[in-house]
């Protein structure tokens, strides 16, 4: 019964996936939203070591793959078969990138120290004021201080703080710059009184 | 981002496609593409003076069309590899002509030894070969890549060595119709040693020329 299910499933997928082919977004927004939860379960079953924001992150990584590939689909064939190929090569680039960057991580239970030069590691060790820090901000200019305070502190994207702000990526950019070489200045000239 | 969100915004930015076509239409037309640059190099080299009585040669005709085939069956294992869910069995295609090829040559090889001995054997330095084969394959080798790249990056080392022993092979078809050599072992070493180095140097370069960021179809609405 449930492989006459998938042959019906896959019959209604191959057709919205010929009329995104048409480009057709009303048919491509169903197509992605019914293989959505779909690739989720089979990520999950396949990986079960992985928690949901993995799980998302790879979901993401098979749908943008299969936005890219749209064209290597041909109408005359099943469709979960395809869209199964990339989830699973995803999946295995997944794999390969998490083996090559834990096998650069050292684990340790506490990091001591960024780097062994002092000054690298003031912002842990000496500059613990958080009302210095706060009256830092609040002396800089104001194009600097919503920089930094949209870029450092609520950490949005340069694009959402451009579209927020009104100021252009490139402003923003030398704002949060200059804002912070003179926090740095002026959070050095508190420790040196 | 959240998956809701990255939904709309690839329905908002799809296009509409032409499916690619399939394989066998995309190997012929990287042959339509590629075999009349062979010819104008063979004619820019001028052809062999003893053309006319190597193609009454079973032997050079059988090694001819078998390093034909296998770079034919190679263009088209490479385009297969690009095609999620195809069946990935035909990723061995080009093993049949190869091995014909290998055993021709092998045969040729037997052969002068029978006659001649180990002199039958003598390997002389013949450089010459790889970079003709890298100048008769070049064009085939940038359009394959270029038409490889509208796929899937599936396994891109495979797909690029694939493609890489394509153009090398149909190199060393339209070398020999200009370059006289045609002692087994000669050709053994020289000619299929260098298809098999830009094979695999093409292979090493898979990830380089192919991966998912140079994929040559719809444009991700994150990428703009």
């Amino acid at each position: 019964m449930s492989v006459v299910r998938n042959l019906i499933d896959d019959a209604g997928l191959a057709e919205l996936m010929r009329a995104v082919q048409g480009g057709d977004s009303s048919a491509y927004r169903r197509l992605l939203a019914d293989i959505v939860p779909r690739l989720r379960h089979l990520i999950k079953r396949r990986r079960p070591f992985l928690n949901s924001e993995d799980v998302e992150d790879l979901t993401q990584d098979v749908l943008l793959s299969l936005h890219a590939v749209i064209a290597t689909y041909d109408p005359q064939r099943p469709f979960m078969p395809w869209l199964l190929a990339i989830m699973h090569n995803r999946m295995a680039d997944a794999a390969r990138r998490y083996v090559r960057r834990s096998s650069h991580e050292v684990q340790v239970a506490e990091v001591p120290v960024t780097f062994f030069d002092d000054p690298t590691n003031w912002t842990s060790e000496e500059h613990g004021d958080p009302e210095a820090l706060r009256q830092a901000v609040a002396a800089l200019p104001k194009a600097q201080r919503e920089a930094v305070e949209m870029l450092k502190l609520r950490e949005l994207s340069l694009k959402e703080a451009s579209t927020q702000s009104g100021a252009s990526i490139g402003a923003l950019k030398v704002s949060a710059h200059r804002g912070m070489a003179a926090l740095r200045k002026a959070l050095a000239r508190g420790q040196s009184r | 981002m959240k998956t809701g969100k990255m939904i709309e915004e690839l329905a908002a930015a799809v296009d509409a496609v032409r499916p690619l076509p399939p394989p066998s239409i995309r190997t012929a037309a990287w042959l339509a593409l590629s075999l009349p640059f062979l010819a104008l190099v063979v004619v820019v080299m001028s052809p062999r003076a003893d053309m006319f009585a190597r193609l009454m040669d079973t032997r050079f005709l059988v090694e001819q069309a078998a390093a034909l085939l296998a770079g034919v069956a190679a263009a088209y294992a490479a385009f297969v590899s690009t095609i999620p869910g195809a069946n990935r069995k035909l990723l061995l295609l080009p093993v049949f002509p190869f091995a014909v090829w290998l055993g021709t040559l092998g045969l040729g090889c037997l052969q002068s030894w029978l006659r001649s001995g180990p002199h039958g054997l003598a390997l002389q330095p013949d450089w010459v070969c790889f970079p003709m084969i890298m100048l008769v394959g070049s064009l085939p080798a940038v359009a394959i890549v270029t038409m490889l790249r509208r796929g899937a990056p599936l396994s891109p080392c495979t797909t690029i060595a694939l493609g890489g022993l394509a153009a090398a092979g149909l190199g060393n078809f339209g070398l020999r119709l200009f370059h006289p050599q045609d002692a087994s072992i000669m050709v053994l070493v020289w000619q299929v040693g260098s298809v098999l180095v830009l094979a695999t140097l093409a292979g090493c370069l898979g990830r380089q020329l192919f991966n998912w960021h140079l994929v040559k179809g719809n444009s991700s609405p994150m990428q703009r």
